[in-house]
């Protein structure tokens, strides 16, 4: 089943691909504005053998990086101190009311005013992006545990601590995991607007910072070619990383459909 | 053993109050097994759970060995009718293996496995040992819990419904199977049910156990049982 899911999926890349060549080259479209699938391949392994195209994008995935493990760790913090009280739960489900609507790019201005344009602002951007989503599928995954499990968990003498660990933990994995894959999406889309509006830091921006500099160079290819990276690194993380996370989690222990 | 004295506890369902138990007093020695029989909703689970120290009641007291229970411990283990109740991110021998670790009982490795691979050969799952929970029948997860119960040695198991959900061929291996640790353990059983019949087979308090099924006592005990059930 799967495996023809994945094949259909590739036919129907391939269409779209076939679809965007006729259109760029039907003459109806300047190639200046929609250029064909060899001008950005050409644009691509020019801007990969010149460098800074992967320079770029190890920058932002170093960022992106950074943001997510801020944000992780902020989120679980967040989510046992909810366990902790009635009253300190309020204060988390407040928090996360008051932030989680509020789009990273929106906090830019004062971001900028606090921080400056530098590294510490997108990563405070890409934490703030990550650190919601996650902490609501925490907080989930926790309300969503069997009461069997942690009346077993009390039954064999663990404490609120080592419970939290040992059971709600493992138990609200499926949650944890998707929560982490809407944490990684908003990050690329936070990370990648925060550099078109910082720019350059010494002399790098990230993905986002080139994309935007290779149009004032008009070079509409070279954009294309960045964003194929960007979904690239998407399709990657997403088919490959989290696909086997869960092959050897969730599936393995049949905690999930599929 | 374990000793209840007038144990009453009522539930608050919006304003009005439920009287679930009340003025119950029993005990229980050690070795015994002990049926609670009745219908759903009259509060067998939730005198179970007060017997676990999973709740308090609201008055009176429940003792074991001579100490007030306050909350739950290894010595006294719940086995519940649901069929999750085992870790699935775990395998069968390192659920039964956990709580040991949890528990120190004894200082290596070699020698966790060791014992829990005894009590999973006891209520016989071997072969099993690797597998995870979801790969079970509900029969076979509900051996693997009691494995994993009396490998903790208790002084008492509760037991709520445990074979409930299971057909009838499956519930009759599994109380044999129940029966034969209870003689190899010596192990307190305290077993709720709402099955007459499944009473007549697993207990020995109440009334002295008729074996035979067919028997003219044993259709006398059945139906001495039937109308107490009724009448309530």
């Amino acid at each position: 089943m799967m495996c023809i899911m994945k094949i259909k999926k590739f036919i129907w890349i391939f269409i779209l691909l076939i679809l965007w060549q006729i259109t760029a080259l039907s003459g109806k479209v300047s190639p200046l504005i929609f250029p064909s699938l060899g001008m950005i391949l050409k644009a691509m392994v020019h801007a990969i053998i010149q460098g800074e195209l992967l320079s770029q994008t190890l920058f932002s995935i170093a960022i992106i990086i950074e943001g997510l493990f801020i944000g992780a760790i902020l989120a679980f913090v967040l989510a046992i101190v909810s366990r902790m009280s009635e009253s300190l739960n309020s204060l988390v489900e407040t928090l996360i009311t008051l932030a989680h609507p509020l789009p990273g790019i929106a906090l830019l201005p004062i971001i900028i005013l606090w921080l400056g344009t530098g590294r510490a602002s997108i990563v405070f951007i890409i934490v703030h992006s990550v650190l919601w989503p996650l902490l609501l599928n925490l907080i989930t995954g926790f309300r969503a545990t069997p009461k069997v499990y942690s009346d077993v968990g009390r039954n064999i003498g663990l404490n609120r601590l080592v419970l939290l660990k040992e059971i709600h933990i493992p138990a609200s994995l499926p949650y944890l995991i998707s929560g982490f894959k809407i944490a990684w999406a908003r990050a690329w889309r936070a990370l990648i607007s925060a550099e078109m509006v910082f720019g350059a830091v010494g002399g790098k921006g990230g993905l986002g910072w080139y994309i935007f500099k290779q149009r004032v160079f008009m070079d509409t290819a070279g954009m294309f070619a960045a964003l194929v990276v960007i979904m690239l690194i998407g399709i990657l993380v997403e088919e490959v990383l989290f696909e086997r996370v869960e092959v050897l989690t969730i599936r393995r222990w049949g905690m999930t459909e599929k | 053993m374990i000793e209840l004295l007038n144990v009453t506890k009522s539930f608050s369902k919006g304003k009005e109050k439920f009287k679930v138990l009340e003025d119950i007093s029993f005990s229980v020695n050690k070795g015994e097994i002990l049926c609670l029989l009745g219908a759903s909703g009259c509060g067998k689970s939730t005198l179970l759970r007060l017997m676990g120290g999973f709740d308090l009641p609201d008055s009176g007291s429940i003792a074991m060995n001579g100490s007030k229970v306050s909350k739950p411990t290894p010595d006294s283990i719940l086995v519940f009718q649901e069929f999750n109740q085992l870790l699935p991110w775990k395998t069968v021998l390192q659920n039964v293996i956990y709580p040991l670790k949890v528990n120190h009982k004894y200082q290596s490795d070699q020698k966790r496995r060791e014992h829990a691979e005894k009590y999973l050969e006891m209520v016989k799952l071997e072969g099993f040992y690797h597998s995870f929970p979801h790969q079970l029948s509900g029969g076979m997860k509900q051996k693997a819990a009691l494995a994993r119960a009396l490998a903790l040695q208790p002084s008492i198991l509760l037991m709520d419904e445990p074979f409930g959900s299971l057909d009838a061929l499956t519930r009759q291996s599994l109380q044999t199977v129940l029966l034969e640790s209870w003689d190899k353990t010596g192990v307190s059983i305290i077993f709720v049910t709402h099955d007459i019949q499944e009473a007549m087979e697993i207990a020995d308090n109440t009334l002295q156990r008729p074996r035979s099924i067919g028997s003219s006592e044993y259709m006398k005990l059945y139906e001495k049982l039937y109308t107490i059930l009724c009448e309530k």
